[in-house]
């Protein structure tokens, strides 16, 4: 028995051994009109919806445009198990062996972190997609993004919140565990007091545990508060029944949040009670009036009827054809040229709309401001980035 | 009277002096790739052989590791960011003016962070080694994710959940396996004292053990120390290769990893623990050609996509559980009259 399971299983791994060479060599055999693209996305773990979404993008982009400077580009997926060393390896290993010229990912700025450091020794050019926090392109010359970063959005909420909703105090409930969360409070605190001059304008600020279900306590402080509005930036569960408690205590402060709640599961968990929240976004489709837009919903449509394409898939998207771009305008393959081109992008019009970036290698671009009405997200106003 | 040097501690110390050449050499030439997989591999060692001295050695099943890692990666992240780099990651709330002004080399930090360990295990020890078993377990959990929950919280010292970047990028191969290889020299001549054979006693009978003039407190309490401190240490080192750390890094789920390779290495069993780690490290890396798709005589096979290496790899294991119920190595040691006894034929021609 004990032999046979040990012939069997010699067996499967030789059978493995052979059948991953055969898939190496197909493809080193035309190396040379093939440029290869690596995708570092965690597709399984934590953040695996997430990454899937975002690859989900970059795929129908490589469908869409499958060749520059007349050369076939190959995309090379791999899964960072959404975990911070498998994700520094699966980097390492991008660039090592399969010899990418350029990289896209990842979904989660805490999985990027730690690719940095590598992408910056082989000076290979990188591009996020969704990666929103600053530390992401910091001193780091070969990474770049398409998005936002978050104290643009913090600034977002604050603006919205004082001009639109008139509101002269706010609270903010964050969910401390979350490096998201925290960062855009604070750039929502020190912006709006700022904007309204008064230094005691943010009367409460109250902390929860990634995972929390019971938020009474942080509320009832809030309510003895009685602010104008509540920002409270977090994880769409979480930030979900937060809203709906406040509403059954009572509360009907506006909330205000980040671009997390964009989720049918936010709708799912709040149900009712969140009618009427708005928060930051990257994009809608009434605000993408770009050619490329048209072209990305349609593609989005055939493949997906149905189905509403997530910002995500549209930033990896874009993240895509920028890089696409990018070498379009090197006419190379060098890395440092493909790198000097994306850092002189400006104004490059994609489906998320018009994306500069600036010194940092992050992407200047306007915000788009959702409010939940009626079950559904709508689009209700759009932040210039000027 | 000569003293006859014993070949065999002859050959461990060739075998010892042929690894750190091998490192030092190999850290020229390796590319990153296999470099990081490699310092990964020693890393878990470490960390594996920490977690084997108490669950495996000492009989108590302790689930604290990934806690005492944090202890060890965060004292090296928060000493040996250089200090004009620190506000770059402290924006929020800056970094206590105390600590804001030291900066210590790698190694100073490192051993600070498994003393620091070790002190934390201490503390804990005291109230949490007096339960057995599951409750050990449960109470060792809750600790681990205690300290992760203070450092999410400890704002001006951890920078809390934003985590602290920069922290200067490891890859010095020969530094690592030193490391890996010093812990396995004070292991083995931990478990071959006295101390060690008391540690095993209390693993196969504590009233025994406890008959026979053992003082149970006091040996379990030296293992969870000890233990500790080398986590301590190969945190320190897990946090500088990966030149971040943040607190969800180390939730109670990193330990499973740990706990794994020891498993399937042997529980007791330091060799076993050594081989474990190398095989779960490389192994998980070269089952990746499961994620990328297979095309067989032209035919693009539909299995194969993101996520298939972790079925793969969870068969393999059960299979290796059912088959190796006591890991690859059981209670054994590696050593060199086992390769002599696997090869007889061999020397009997030579003889």
């Amino acid at each position: 028995m004990k032999r046979t399971m040990a012939m069997l299983l010699s067996a499967l791994m030789s059978i493995s051994i052979f059948s991953g060479c055969q898939s190496s060599s197909g493809g080193d055999a035309s190396a040379s009109d093939v440029i290869k693209i690596g995708v570092f996305q965690p597709l399984t773990g934590d953040y695996a919806g997430g990454g899937e979404i975002e690859v989900e993008g970059i795929r129908l982009a490589n469908e869409l445009y499958p060749e520059v400077l007349g050369k076939k580009v190959e995309l090379v997926v791999v899964d960072n198990k959404s975990d911070k060393a498998e994700s520094a390896t699966s980097v390492a290993r991008l660039i090592e062996q399969d010899k990418v010229t350029a990289l896209i990912g990842s979904y989660s700025s805490a999985l990027s972190i730690p690719a940095g450091n590598i992408i910056k020794d082989a000076k290979v050019p990188a591009l996020g997609a969704t990666c929103t926090n600053p530390q992401v392109t910091l001193n780091n010359d070969y990474y770049f993004r398409v998005c936002f970063i978050d104290p643009f959005q913090g600034t977002v909420a604050a603006n919205y919140a004082t001009t639109k909703l008139g509101a002269k105090t706010a609270a903010i409930l964050q969910e401390v565990s979350n490096d998201y969360s925290v960062g855009l409070a604070n750039f929502f605190k020190e912006d709006f007091i700022k904007i309204t001059g008064d230094p005691n304008a943010i009367v409460d600020i109250e902390n929860y545990q990634t995972g929390d279900k019971d938020f009474s306590a942080a509320l009832t402080n809030i309510k003895s508060k009685n602010p104008d509005v509540i920002f409270a930036p977090g994880n769409f569960t979480e930030s979900a029944l937060a809203v709906k408690q406040a509403r059954l205590l009572g509360i009907e402060t506006p909330f205000l949040g980040g671009d997390t709640w964009e989720t049918p599961d936010f709708l799912s968990v709040g149900g009712a009670e969140v009618e009427g929240v708005t928060f930051s976004a990257f994009f809608d489709k009434n605000m993408a009036t770009t050619e490329e837009a048209a072209k990305f919903f349609e593609e989005y449509e055939k493949r997906h009827p149905g189905q509403e394409a997530a910002a995500a898939t549209a930033l990896g998207y874009d993240a895509y054809i920028l890089l696409l771009d990018a070498i379009t305008r090197a006419n190379s393959t060098d890395k440092e040229a493909i790198r000097d081109a994306l850092a002189q992008t400006s104004n490059f019009l994609g489906v998320t709309g018009s994306t500069t970036l600036d010194a940092n290698g992050d992407a200047v671009k306007d915000a788009v401001i959702k409010v939940v009405e009626n079950g559904a997200f709508k689009y209700l106003d759009v932040v210039s980035a000027q | 009277m000569m003293k006859k040097i014993n070949p065999k501690i002859f050959m461990t110390l060739a075998a010892i002096a042929l690894t750190l050449a091998a490192a030092f050499v190999l850290n020229g030439v390796l590319d990153s790739y296999l470099k990081r997989i490699l310092n990964l591999c020693a890393i878990y060692t470490i960390i594996s052989l920490s977690l084997n001295l108490v669950n495996g050695f000492t009989g108590m099943f302790s689930l604290g590791q990934a806690g005492f890692m944090a202890v060890g990666a965060y004292s090296v992240a928060i000493f040996t960011v250089p200090i004009e780099l620190r506000p770059s990651s402290f924006y929020l709330v800056p970094m206590n003016p105390f600590l804001a002004r030291i900066e210590l080399p790698l190694i100073a930090a490192l051993l600070l962070g498994g003393l620091f360990a070790a002190l934390f295990a201490l503390v804990i020890g005291f109230p949490v080694l007096r339960l057995r078993g599951d409750y050990l377990a449960i109470a060792t959990l809750g600790f681990s994710e205690i300290i992760r929950i203070l450092f999410t919280n400890m704002q001006s010292i951890t920078n809390g959940a934003l985590g602290i970047k920069n922290v200067p990028p490891l890859s010095n191969m020969f530094l690592i396996y030193l490391a890996m290889i010093l812990t396995i020299i004070l292991l083995h001549l931990l478990l071959t004292s006295s101390y060690g054979r008391a540690f095993k006693a209390i693993r196969e009978d504590e009233i025994v053990a406890e008959a026979m003039g053992i003082g149970l407190l006091k040996h379990k309490l030296l293992s969870f120390v000890i233990s500790a401190f080398f986590a301590g240490i190969g945190g320190g080192l897990y946090g500088a290769l990966l030149g971040t750390v943040d607190p969800k890094n180390f939730m109670f789920t990193l330990t499973y990893n740990f706990v794994l390779i020891i498993v399937l290495g042997g529980l007791g069993s330091i060799t076993g623990t050594v081989i474990a780690s190398f095989i779960i490290t490389f192994g998980m890396e070269w089952l990746r050609f499961f994620d990328s798709p297979l095309r067989l005589f032209g035919v693009v096979i539909p299995f194969f996509q993101p996520g298939l290496r972790m079925v793969v790899f969870s068969i393999l294991l059960m299979v290796l559980v059912l088959f190796f119920q006591k890991g690859i190595m059981g209670q054994r040691e590696f050593s060199f009259d086992m390769v002599r006894r696997l090869f007889p034929r061999k020397k009997e021609n030579a003889s």
